[in-house]
This record gives C-alpha cells, sequence and structure tokens, in this order.
C-alpha cells in the first residue's frame, strides 16, 4: 500500500477564526493514522482554474472518525477562494507529507514557539507528546502575533492543560514583544535542560535559529514556502543548507534541526 | 476485448504510450511511493550532465494562468553518481527507461552518452537540445547543422535509440526536426517549455531569480498540438508528444496530431497518479469506440 493517499475528502466542518483565517475539519481521510505533528497534506479545489495545490500542516486529527483539521488564513487566490468553500464542499487531499517532528527526550522542557499561522503543527506536536505521557508542566507554548487576532484558537491549546505565553507585537494580549523575547523573559536557557520547536514566518524563525545556536538549544524549526508538487519532483520549494547545496522543503523538510537551513 | 495499448519505437516495445517527462519526475523514487513505475510506459528522467548541478537559486518556479514557469537550471546528481544510485534504483522496475542528456557543449552530450552506452538499463536516451533555461543548449535547438550533427555524434557512441527533444521556441521547428531526423534521430519529443515571464509589481522583479523560465502545464497545450502536427507532417520517425497533458482526452488529442506516444510533466506536480489515470481512461476510451490499438489513432486528424 502507498504511504501517500490522493483523495476526496469533505469539509464537514468550517469555522472563521476572525481576520481572515478559518478551520477546516475534513473527512473522510483514510491515512490519518499514519500522521506525524509536523507533516502537510496538499490540497487541490475543485472547479478552480487553479493548477497547483497547496500545502497546510495538519493541525489535528481524529483516527477513528478518519478527520483531519486544518487552519488558514486568506493570502493569496488559492485561500480566497478556499474560505468562500462551505461545509459538504469536496477537497482533493494528498498527504500526508513530509517528515514530521522528532520527539525529544522526557527529561527535557520543551519549548514551543509559534507565530501567527505557524500555530498548527505545534498544537499537534503538544497534544501528540501528552499523549506519549510527557508531564504538561514542562510544555511551554510561546504564541505570538501582531495583535490578539492573530493568536487563532488560542483557546484550543489552553484546553491542553500545558503552560501557554501569549505575547503581540502592540501589547494588546500577553507580553508585549517577539516570541524570541518572551522566551528569554521567561526561561532560563542556560541549564540544557530545554528542546525547542518553532513554527512561523521567516523573520521568526531565523530569530529563533540564531537564539538556539547561541544558547547552544536543541531543536528543530518547521518551514513554508510555495510548493508546486508537494512530493519532491519539481525541485521549487527549496532553501539552501548552511553545509551548502538546496533542501526541498516538502520532501526533505519541513521540519529541521536548527541551524541546518540558512534563513 | 482488451485494446492493446502497446507501442514500440525503433524496436523498444513499451506496454502503454505514456512516459513522464524530464524534469518532472526525478529519477522515479517519489513517484515510487505513490504508485508502481512498472505500471508507465517508460520514465525519463531528470535531465543529467557531467557534472552535479545545484540548479539557479530561488524563487525557480511559479505558477501562472493555467500553467507554470520554471527555471531550476537542470539541478542533478551529474553522470556518475545517476548510473551508481539512481539507474540502480529503476533496474527493479518493467518499465522503459530513457536518461535525458544535456550539456554545456555537444563533446558533453556524446561523453554522456557514451558512459550510458554500458548501462543496460539506459534503454534510450533523450537529447534535451531544448532547455530554455541553459543557454548552451539552445544554440543547438536553433541550428539545424548543429543539432544534426549532435544526433550524429551521440548516435556513433549510443547503440540504442536516441531521442531528440525539440525546443517550440524556434522559428521553424520542422526545420530542426528534419535536421535531426537527417542526424540519425530515431524519435523526436516534441515540446519542450516556451520562454516566458512572470512579474512582481510590488517589488519590480521577475518572479524566478532567472528572470525567465520555460512555461509548462495547460497554457501550452494548443502549441504543443500544433507543433506535434507540423513535425508529423515533415518527418517519418515517431514523435513522442509533451505539453500541457492532465488527462487521456489530452493524449487522444496528442495521438490524433502524430504522436505515438507521450510525455505527461507538470500534470504530475497536480496529479501524481495522473498517468495510471490517463492509462485508464485511454482503455476505455479505445474500447467504446472500437479501437484494437492506441496505434490506429496517431496521425488521424482530419485537417480542414
Amino acid at each position: 500500500m502507498s504511504k501517500i493517499v490522493v483523495e476526496n475528502v469533505k469539509i464537514i466542518k468550517k469555522k472563521s477564526l476572525g481576520r481572515g483565517n478559518f478551520i477546516f475539519e475534513m473527512a473522510p481521510f483514510s491515512k490519518t493514522k499514519s500522521i506525524k505533528p509536523g507533516q502537510f497534506v496538499h490540497i487541490r479545489q475543485p472547479r478552480t482554474n487553479l493548477l497547483f495545490r497547496r500545502a497546510f500542516s495538519v493541525y489535528d486529527f481524529d483516527a477513528a472518525n478518519r478527520t483531519l483539521s486544518i487552519i488558514f488564513k486568506v493570502f493569496g487566490r488559492g485561500t480566497s477562494l478556499m474560505a468562500k468553500l462551505e461545509r459538504g464542499a469536496a477537497l482533493d487531499v494528498m498527504g500526508p507529507l513530509g517528515n514530521g517532528f522528532k520527539y525529544p527526550s522526557k527529561r527535557k522542557t520543551v519549548i514551543l514557539a509559534a507565530g501567527g499561522i505557524g500555530m498548527p503543527p505545534l498544537y499537534l506536536l503538544a497534544k501528540t507528546l501528552l499523549s506519549r505521557g510527557y508531564d504538561p508542566d514542562r510544555i511551554l507554548y510561546f504564541y505570538g502575533g501582531s495583535s490578539k487576532a492573530d493568536l487563532v484558537d488560542i483557546s484550543r491549546i489552553k484546553k491542553l492543560g500545558i503552560r501557554v505565553y501569549p505575547s503581540t507585537d502592540d501589547g494588546s494580549y500577553g507580553f508585549k514583544g517577539f516570541v524570541t523575547d518572551a522566551i528569554t523573559d521567561n526561561v532560563d536557557l542556560t541549564n540544557g535542560k530545554h528542546h525547542l520547536y518553532g513554527c512561523g514566518p521567516e523573520g521568526m524563525l531565523k530569530a529563533l535559529d540564531e537564539l538556539a545556536l547561541s544558547k547552544n538549544l536543541p531543536g528543530q524549526l518547521s518551514l513554508e514556502a510555495p510548493m508546486p508538487c508537494g512530493i519532491g519532483i519539481c525541485l521549487g520549494c527549496i532553501k539552501p543548507l548552511r553545509a551548502g547545496g538546496y533542501t526541498r522543503i516538502c520532501r526533505e523538510g519541513p521540519v529541521y534541526d536548527v541551524g541546518e537551513v540558512l534563513l | 476485448m482488451r485494446p492493446d495499448l502497446s507501442i514500440e519505437i525503433a524496436g523498444v516495445k513499451f506496454s502503454n504510450p505514456i512516459l513522464t517527462a524530464s524534469g518532472t519526475c526525478g529519477y522515479g523514487e517519489e513517484l515510487a511511493e505513490v504508485f508502481n513505475l512498472s505500471r508507465l510506459g517508460g520514465i525519463v528522467t531528470k535531465s543529467i550532465t557531467v557534472l552535479p548541478r545545484e540548479g539557479h537559486p530561488p524563487p525557480r518556479t511559479a505558477e501562472t494562468e493555467a500553467g507554470m514557469l520554471n527555471a531550476i537550471g537542470l539541478a542533478n546528481v551529474g553522470v556518475d553518481r545517476f548510473i551508481e544510485d539512481k539507474l540502480t534504483f529503476l533496474e527493479k522496475y518493467n518499465t522503459v527507461v530513457v536518461v535525458n542528456v544535456a550539456g554545456a557543449k555537444l563533446s558533453e552530450y556524446v561523453e554522456i552518452s557514451k558512459r550510458l552506452a554500458d548501462c543496460p538499463r539506459a534503454d534510450m536516451v533523450e537529447l534535451n537540445f531544448s532547455c530554455p533555461n541553459v543557454e548552451a543548449g539552445m544554440e543547438i535547438a536553433r541550428d539545424p547543422e548543429l543539432a544534426e550533427k549532435a544526433v550524429g555524434e551521440v548516435k556513433k557512441v549510443f547503440p540504442r535509440p536516441v531521442i531528440a527533444k525539440l525546443s517550440p521556441n524556434v522559428s521553424d521547428i520542422a526545420l530542426i526536426a528534419r535536421a535531426c531526423e537527417s542526424g540519425g534521430a530515431d524519435a523526436l519529443a516534441v515540446i519542450n517549455t516556451l520562454v516566458g515571464m512572470a512579474v512582481d509589481i510590488e517589488t519590480f522583479r521577475p518572479r524566478l531569480t532567472n528572470n525567465t523560465g520555460g512555461l509548462s502545464g495547460p497554457a501550452i497545450k494548443p502549441v504543443a498540438l500544433a507543433k506535434v502536427n507540423q513535425v508529423y507532417n515533415a518527418v517519418k520517425i515517431p514523435i513522442i508528444g509533451i505539453g500541457g497533458i492532465m488527462n487521456w482526452v489530452d493524449v487522444v488529442e496528442f495521438f490524433l496530431c502524430g504522436a505515438c506516444a507521450v510525455q505527461v510533466g507538470t500534470g504530475l506536480f497536480v496529479e501524481p497518479d495522473a498517468p495510471i489515470k490517463i492509462i485508464e481512461g485511454l482503455r476505455k476510451y479505445l474500447s467504446s469506440n472500437k479501437f484494437s490499438s492506441v496505434r490506429e489513432l496517431t496521425g488521424k486528424l482530419r485537417k480542414y
């Protein structure tokens, strides 16, 4: 049986999260059981003149009911059209794709650093770590945005019972400043007991990468790039590696160790 | 009776006429996770050059209306690693392996073809004379004398069939087609991408770092059909049609215009299992229209 499936699924739930952010819950997707946090699905909307699929990190899934959720923010033509779809509409979903996160040692305190729409894969990672027996008090979720409205679905993260640290650039909610500042303000990174995960805008990832390298903090970052194919055959979604050469975000990534990719 | 999908090009037998196009399927490893490569008529590898190439810096692809622009810049592992790793991987599949060859000058095409001559798994070579993103290839693609010579030189060193892949970015594609035929080409692949540009009005920059790129996808299908038909009327050797094929209907159109096989390229980026769906659709079409073989369709266009 192939590892990747291409299937027709239906939107079974659509919810607006404000500021052009939406949740889609879709079913049935036959490969929910094999989804790892950090993996993505590649979605095509039927009856549009868009040629390519659009990649979305898996936000959540329910293996028993074969449901799958994503969060997306209206950004370009693809997401604008997608936002107009309603419950019952069919989508062509390919996945699960990409490598996903590696799990940290249980002795570590886990720092999850999400920026805006980078939240979903780290939510799924937190949820998965809890189900694998990690201590909720040692999972710290730093969630940053430009203002409060960007911290979409934060209540769902809080429901996990982990420690949540919101931050906003304008100070409208939580810590005023960047996610990296919120981390250094709240955590003593010098004791070597932390493991970092990050997902968000490239500027934030670059700051996290620098922070991790300067503090000798192990961790992984989830990257993003426009992906024509999503499976490594078009060579479009590349980024330069620090060690030289390029990497395909869709295939070797989207998750990389800190310091691996030249951000 | 099940219609016969098999075809033959210069003595090489294909179980069906659907191939994957060069530069859209790597060396087969990724697609093998989606379907069994033995179901393909053939696989045309990414262009191979003498030395490994990283390709152009990103961004090197851009989505356009019903198409895409790419300027990958012939990123590939180089002929040594290709033979060691990639060709070995393809050993286990029962499909025709066509190795696409590119070079900065004629001697490089010859050098790579000579190396591949000793690899029986390289059933055929396809000469990429038409990569719009690398200048050297374009010179051969535009110059009939050079194209004839290049095919002839490769034929001297490679003992199995040689396909020449033609560029649409020339004033008379039939002229180049005839030159390749005279040089001894066993088949022609028609067409490669069209030179295009996409522009970002915020930054005033082209969307590709290479400035221009090769346009592919459904947007170019009408151009490809016209070129296939033009070449079909100009040469006697078989034509493999390429350009915006997404489904079996497109394949029938290419056959009617003169193709005896096709390559699916950009379509794979949208539906990686497109070849499988195409094969099934084609079989149904032939069956319901009482064709006993797909070969009966080639060149059956009723022109006005």
